[in-house]
């Protein structure tokens, strides 16, 4: 009842940024984003050290303030218009830097970590499946691109699909004998798969033991993305197709995702992960759901690791470490579980900060650790908690968001 | 009387040493309600459990509309028309009320990818027939679930949460409705309207069976068409209201044996 009462402070929201909604959103999307390319541009320390400065105010005004609040709320209602405004920030970004190899580089990675944690949100704040792999799996699509572009000449972007389903059917073939089981025997059996695919990566010599492969860079479309240093007029960085095409799939895993959430499917999965028995009871199959998000979120944790090795040139068995695919659960963890945008400002956190601040570098893992606890500690559901899943908007209007 | 909606015949589910049901006989017929009372312990959860599915009975057999239930997997049983509601509340609290009562349906709703991800206007036009649906049956338990259908369930009190969990089981259209203390919790006011809401429904749904376990007589009395008695897993009566309250059995097992 409260909240029909009008708000006798009615200073801050001005009546103007109510009729414009989108034109609010727009803004604070390209600003963010401003920020963010600005960051993994900047190369003093100063600059670095006043943005994060600037984000964090942001985040608090956002936060705490009435006006902030009603800006996010904003966002949110407007989801869909602020991720297409979004892709083409990033796209923006990339034509901005076009020439800069090492800020392309940052992007591309940030943006196919972010799938890939993606991926793990569907599968951890979804299904309920904690998956100690991801890194492992990330390493796997790699090796598959390194593998199919030594000895076969299979189109590159068949690649990516066939990396994604190498990665999406090993999931399966892992969790299928745990699926009888309650609790964390599939947390177990991922951590002994990262394990055991690191030994048998350093060991097989087929596959480069511990120095890795080479993997041929992308070409697709008659293009050799490694060769390319220009488009029409203008020089460009060779990392500039990789970014653009890791933002792509990026845009597409997202929405894919977003899409899972918002259905019946979403409904299921998160009754499969809150109550098992309350879901068998209502006559959904567990093991059919929690297959269908690891399948899905290994696929497209494939699917990025493939091309991340193509863009690096190489693979080598480091990555796939349980260290690192704990550092891909502590970003969605610190993003907020279930929430992607929460995702890549945990990624852009967690990857480009280190690379920029070198006073921390060699105590990042240390300052990492700090930051999840105290995230856990005062913030438990994360930077950006996940918001309700409100299908309300969706009532006779199939395309709005996603 | 026609062939029952529910036969369970000889119905045994033995934990180890532990014997929770014995031989039990119970039937059910379509559009009757039965009140299933015994003291703690007695095996009353514990049949709503087999009869759902979650447990495997050690010996006897359930049918429904004369087809075994425990042919089929488990969650099978839900689509063959059996709801449930739990003593303690089963809700997933962060999730909106709508989320919570579809669940209900979710496995007659078209879950294919396909559907869900790319045909987004077949998902968009049976969730709009689910939400006419949901807000119906809210609406006949409390207006206020109605209106506020994507709040997160957690923000309502522990009455609307029980009714949102009915809601839950009634929106699948099952035939077969166990009901495992409604009243668990609630102070006599919220009792009385809980029962009127009963009351009310069944009114609506004439074909709809229901079991309910109860501790609370009141309930027992103005609900149930006839009443069952279980202590250590064994029907000890079977009856109606009045007759119950008068069977010395019935007095020993809750009061223990007078001296």
């Amino acid at each position: 009842m409260m909240s029909s009462i009008p708000s006798p402070i009615p200073v801050l929201s001005p009546l103007r940024m109510q009729r414009h909604p989108r034109a609010v959103v727009a803004l604070m999307v390209v600003l963010l984003f401003a920020g963010g390319g600005l960051m993994m541009h900047a190369e003093s320390q100063i600059q670095v050290l006043g943005l994060l400065a600037a984000f964090l105010a942001v985040f608090a005004i956002a936060d705490r303030t009435p006006l902030g609040q009603e800006i996010s709320a904003m966002c949110g209602d407007y989801g869909g218009f602020a991720n297409g405004v979004a892709f083409v920030c990033a796209l923006s970004l990339i034509a901005v830097f076009h020439g800069e190899h090492y800020t392309l580089l940052m992007l591309a990675t940030v943006a196919l970590f972010s799938t890939a944690c993606i991926a793990l949100n569907l599968q951890l704040a979804f299904a309920g499946i904690a998956n100690f792999a991801g890194a492992a799996f990330f390493v796997l699509g790699s090796y598959t691109a390194a593998v199919l572009t030594a000895y076969t000449e299979v189109p590159h972007l068949m690649i990516l699909m066939v990396a994604g389903l190498v990665t999406g059917a090993t999931g399966v073939i892992l969790l299928l004998p745990v699926l009888r089981t309650r609790g964390h025997y599939a947390a177990l059996v991922t951590i002994a798969f990262g394990l055991l695919l690191r030994s048998l990566l350093e060991v097989n010599d087929t596959l480069g033991g511990p120095q890795g492969m080479k993997i041929k860079g992308f070409s697709a479309f008659g293009l050799d993305f490694n060769l390319i240093s220009s488009i029409g007029p203008w020089d460009v960085s060779f990392y500039l197709p990789y970014a653009v095409l890791s933002i792509s799939i990026f845009a597409v895993a997202f929405t894919l995702i977003r899409r899972i959430e918002r259905s019946w499917i979403g409904i299921a999965l998160d009754t499969v992960r809150c109550d098992e028995t309350a879901a068998s009871v209502f006559g959904l199959s567990i093991a059919r759901w929690k297959v269908v998000a690891f399948l899905i979120g290994n696929a497209v944790i494939g699917v990025a690791g493939a091309l991340y090795g193509m863009m690096n040139g190489f693979v080598t068995p480091n990555g796939s470490g349980l260290g690192d695919s704990l550092l891909m659960l502590s970003i969605i963890v610190l993003g907020g579980l279930g929430n992607f945008w929460g995702a890549v400002v945990a990624a852009m956190v967690i990857l480009v900060i280190p690379e920029k601040l070198q006073a921390i570098q060699e105590y990042r893992l240390l300052i990492f650790a700090l930051l999840v606890l105290a995230i856990l500690l005062f913030r438990p559901s994360g930077i950006l908690p996940r918001p309700i899943r409100d299908l309300s908007r969706f009532i006779g209007r199939p395309g709005a968001d996603a | 009387m026609s062939a029952p909606l529910l036969t369970c015949g000889g119905l045994t589910m033995r934990f180890d040493g532990l014997v929770a049901l014995d031989g039990l006989d119970i039937e059910v017929a379509k559009g009757e309600t039965v009140g299933l009372v015994g003291p703690n312990g007695s095996g009353k959860t514990t049949f709503f459990n087999v009869v759902t599915g979650l447990y495997k009975p050690s010996a006897g057999s359930v049918l429904l509309d004369a087809r075994d239930l425990f042919a089929k997997p488990p969650q099978m049983i839900g689509r063959a028309g059996v709801a449930r509601t739990f003593q303690r509340s089963r809700l997933m609290l962060d999730q909106s009320v709508f989320d919570n009562i579809v669940v209900g349906a979710l496995c007659r709703l078209d879950l294919g990818l396909l559907t869900n991800l790319f045909r987004r206007r077949r998902w968009s036009d049976e969730l709009g027939l689910m939400f006419e649906r949901a807000r119906a049956l809210a609406q006949r338990f409390n207006p206020v679930i109605a209106d506020r259908l994507f709040q997160p369930a957690g923000s309502f009190t522990m009455i609307d949460r029980r009714r949102i969990e009915i809601c839950r089981a009634l929106i699948g259209t099952p035939r077969l409705l166990l009901l495992d203390e409604p009243s668990a919790g609630m102070t006599h006011d919220e009792t009385r309207q809980l029962m009127d809401d009963l009351l009310a429904f069944r009114q609506e749904m004439p074909d709809l069976a229901v079991i309910l376990v109860e501790h609370e007589m009141d309930v027992i009395r103005r609900v149930s068409d006839r009443c069952v008695v279980l202590n250590f897993g064994r029907k000890i009566f079977e009856g109606s209201f009045d007759a119950l309250i008068a069977n010395p059995d019935v007095q020993t097992a809750y009061l223990g044996v007078s001296q």
